[in-house]
């Protein structure tokens, strides 16, 4: 397994390091076609906001002095001074930590899904640039599979950790599907924004959007396909919208406990979601004892983000036993198929001689009967296989460092006598 | 005529019983795998026992509704095949830990009383008699599997109210989702079992010439429970306002209708 990895990330490298290294999408090709000509057999490169990685297969080990000064050259600066933000990772640790990454269990926000979005349009990037060697295929294929698996074993991803996404969540555990809801936002504040953006991913029906500064209302409603309402008068909406969204600057509730009553009683048992990011708050506390209205505040939603969060790293420890177990039999099976072509050789080998042997024995003996020759057969065959057992044994199960799987292949070959 | 119960009701049993220990542990390890594994046993227990119910009214030459033994096999049957509904249409599984359980017992009744399978008198073959029994089967099936989801929806609305997670909180699907499904079941599960007590009431008419319905402890049962069941539909209805009130009359008409069954006797 001639793997190298070489790279820093979040944890090791200041974002004005991580930026300088940055490889944007236009330039992949380019970088790309770099790293083979260091003398790479297979190369990828992983650039995200929070990581850069190059990957390498290449059983040379001067291609990782080669690759440093690649990356000292992309950040403009001397091999010095980028080499203590790098890691340099060989073979079997290459694949454990490809595995982990693109889990998300390496990510800043543990199991965010994005990353394995990002680990594969890595590789299709280097699969049409033409760098990837037949083992860098068969690591990026096994590492999408593990990704989906922890994902969907463990569930890791399926919390939100930010509040906005909270409250996206907690309207999900209510109305189930989105689509088809009616969304009031009160205020057009950062936050305001930030969850809406949320909601509109969802595909929610209308959003509208009332602010004191009705021309702030106009700008945000339209970057959401959505329509400006008078301040004074987004109550009529209460009666529409699903779900409300109050984050603005007033010192007083905006939603009283009446008015939300009042609503409520004109809409057919519809539940009415409420959300409140202001601080002071906007709305009522008192509109969470009515039936069918569902009020968090800020407060709420930090502790459902926080909750989650305690939750993804309980579910980080079991997937951590899930990449164990993967690049174990990653491992083995690259070993195994290493070690094919020298095994075909050997049983060849043997199966001549015991061929020839046998045919030797035969004319010796004269004639004998059917019976006879099949059980010399399978006493031939047989011993021929316990033979070969253990060294066969050996090959497939031997260590991952390419240097010691070499010496034990060329030591069977001189033994047998392969060529 | 006696038949003993046969192979696959036990086969049945043993894979209700597995996937009901899966549903119920998955409720203590937080593991939705295990809660879908419990699924498959589960399945392969309802061929099991299709196959049984199917065998028995080879022989019998009438639905297996005689006596209590077999209603109770059919309700669990019909309970187990309106889950499958639910989960095809909503891809929710949530009653799994209510309904499963309850599978696995009316079976277990099923095999313990051991109570012979009889052919019915002659005068009660016909299609009123047929159509009295599956209404009231099938409806309170439905009934069930709807006033589970009613509890699962109240559930999640105390969840969200208090703003804390109970252990529930992962399996339960969106309050939207439970309230669809419980007023969906409930109401179709009314209106068959309301065909169910009208058909009886029809064929008790034609049997003895006259007379609507014996006062009996059975016919008692079936009435309140029908009438307990049209408050808890109600209660969904308008949105479930009043849970604790919900929660005892739907209770109260799960014993009005295990009484009714109780009753059944129709050798």
């Amino acid at each position: 397994m001639p793997l190298i990895l070489i790279g820093l990330n979040h944890r090791t490298a200041p974002v004005d390091v991580r930026e300088r290294l940055n490889v944007p999408e236009a330039k992949m090709n380019e970088c790309l076609a770099s790293m083979m000509d260091i003398g790479a057999d297979g190369a990828c490169l992983i650039s995200t906001c929070n990581r850069v990685e190059a990957i390498v297969s290449s059983p040379r080990e001067d291609v990782i002095e080669g690759l440093v000064n690649w990356m000292a050259s992309r950040a403009m600066t001397t091999r010095e001074s980028i080499e203590k933000y790098l890691y340099i990772l060989r073979h079997g640790d290459v694949v454990k930590h490809l595995f982990r990454v693109a889990s998300g269990l390496d990510s800043m926000v543990v199991g965010e899904p994005q990353i394995a979005g990002q680990v594969k349009s890595a590789f299709m990037s280097s699969h049409s640039a033409q760098t990837l060697d037949p083992l860098l295929v068969q690591l990026f294929e096994q590492t999408m599979r593990v990704a989906k698996r922890v994902r969907t074993e463990t569930g890791i991803g399926e919390h939100a950790v930010s509040v906005p996404y909270a409250a996206v969540e907690l309207a999900k555990k209510i109305f189930g599907d989105l689509a088809g809801l009616r969304v009031l936002l009160l205020g057009a504040g950062e936050m305001s924004e930030l969850t809406a953006e949320h909601l509109a991913s969802q595909n929610v029906k209308q959003i509208f959007v009332a602010n004191k500064t009705f021309e702030r209302a106009e700008g945000l409603a339209a970057k959401f396909g959505g329509r400006a309402v008078r301040f004074e008068r987004f109550e009529e909406q209460l009666v529409e919208c699903d779900i409300v969204l109050a984050s603005t600057g007033a010192p007083h509730y905006l939603i009283t406990a009446e008015q939300v009553d009042r609503v409520l009683a004109t809409r057919k048992s519809r539940t009415l979601f409420l959300i409140d990011l202001s601080v002071p708050r906007n709305i009522d506390p008192n509109v969470a004892t009515i039936d069918g209205a569902y009020l968090y505040n800020i407060d709420d939603l930090q502790l459902v983000a926080d909750a989650n969060r305690e939750l993804r790293h309980k579910r980080a420890v079991e997937a951590e036993q899930i990449v164990e177990r993967e690049v174990d039999g990653f491992r083995k099976r690259l070993v195994a198929q290493d070690a094919v072509p020298t095994i075909v050789e050997l049983q060849q080998r043997l199966e001549d001689i015991r061929a020839a042997e046998l045919e030797k024995c035969l004319r010796k003996l004269g004639p004998v009967t059917a019976e006879q020759r099949s059980a010399i057969e399978q006493l031939t065959t047989q011993m021929v296989n316990k033979i070969l057992h253990y060294p066969i044994l050996q090959l497939k199960e031997s260590s991952e460092e390419p240097q010691e799987r070499e010496f034990l292949r060329r030591t069977i070959r001189k033994i047998f006598g392969l060529r | 005529m006696s038949i003993s119960p046969n192979a696959t009701l036990y086969i049945a049993l043993a894979f209700y019983a597995l996937g009901t220990i899966a549903a119920l542990v998955s409720l203590f390890h937080s593991d939705k795998r295990l809660q879908r594994a419990g699924l498959y046993p589960m399945i392969a227990g309802f061929i099991s026992h299709t196959i049984w119910i199917g065998t028995i009214c080879t022989i019998t030459k009438h639905p297996p509704l005689t006596n209590l033994p077999e209603s109770a096999s059919f309700v669990a049957w019909s309970v187990f095949a309106v889950e499958l509904i639910v989960l095809a249409m909503y891809r929710v599984q949530a009653a799994s830990f209510f309904v499963y359980p309850l599978v696995l017992i009316l079976l277990t009744v099923t095999a313990v009383v051991r109570e012979p399978f009889v052919q019915i008198d002659h005068s009660l073959h016909g299609r009123l008699f047929i159509s009295h029994v599956l209404f009231a089967t099938v409806g309170v099936a439905a009934l069930l599997v709807g006033v589970a989801f009613t509890y699962l929806a109240i559930v999640q609305d105390r969840s969200l109210k208090s703003k804390t997670r109970g252990r529930l909180w992962e399996w339960i699907p969106s309050l939207q989702v439970c309230r669809k499904v419980a007023y969906r079941a409930l109401a179709s599960g009314f209106t068959i079992y309301t065909l169910g007590i009208i058909t009886g009431v029809l064929w008790s008419y034609e049997k003895t010439a006259g007379q609507l319905m014996e006062l009996r402890i059975k016919q008692i049962g079936a009435v309140v429970a029908w009438m307990l069941f049209a408050v808890v539909l109600q209660s969904v209805m308008t949105g479930l306002q009043r849970a604790r009130r919900t929660i005892v009359v739907s209770a109260c008409a799960i014993i009005a209708t295990v009484v009714a069954f109780l009753g059944i006797n129709h050798g």
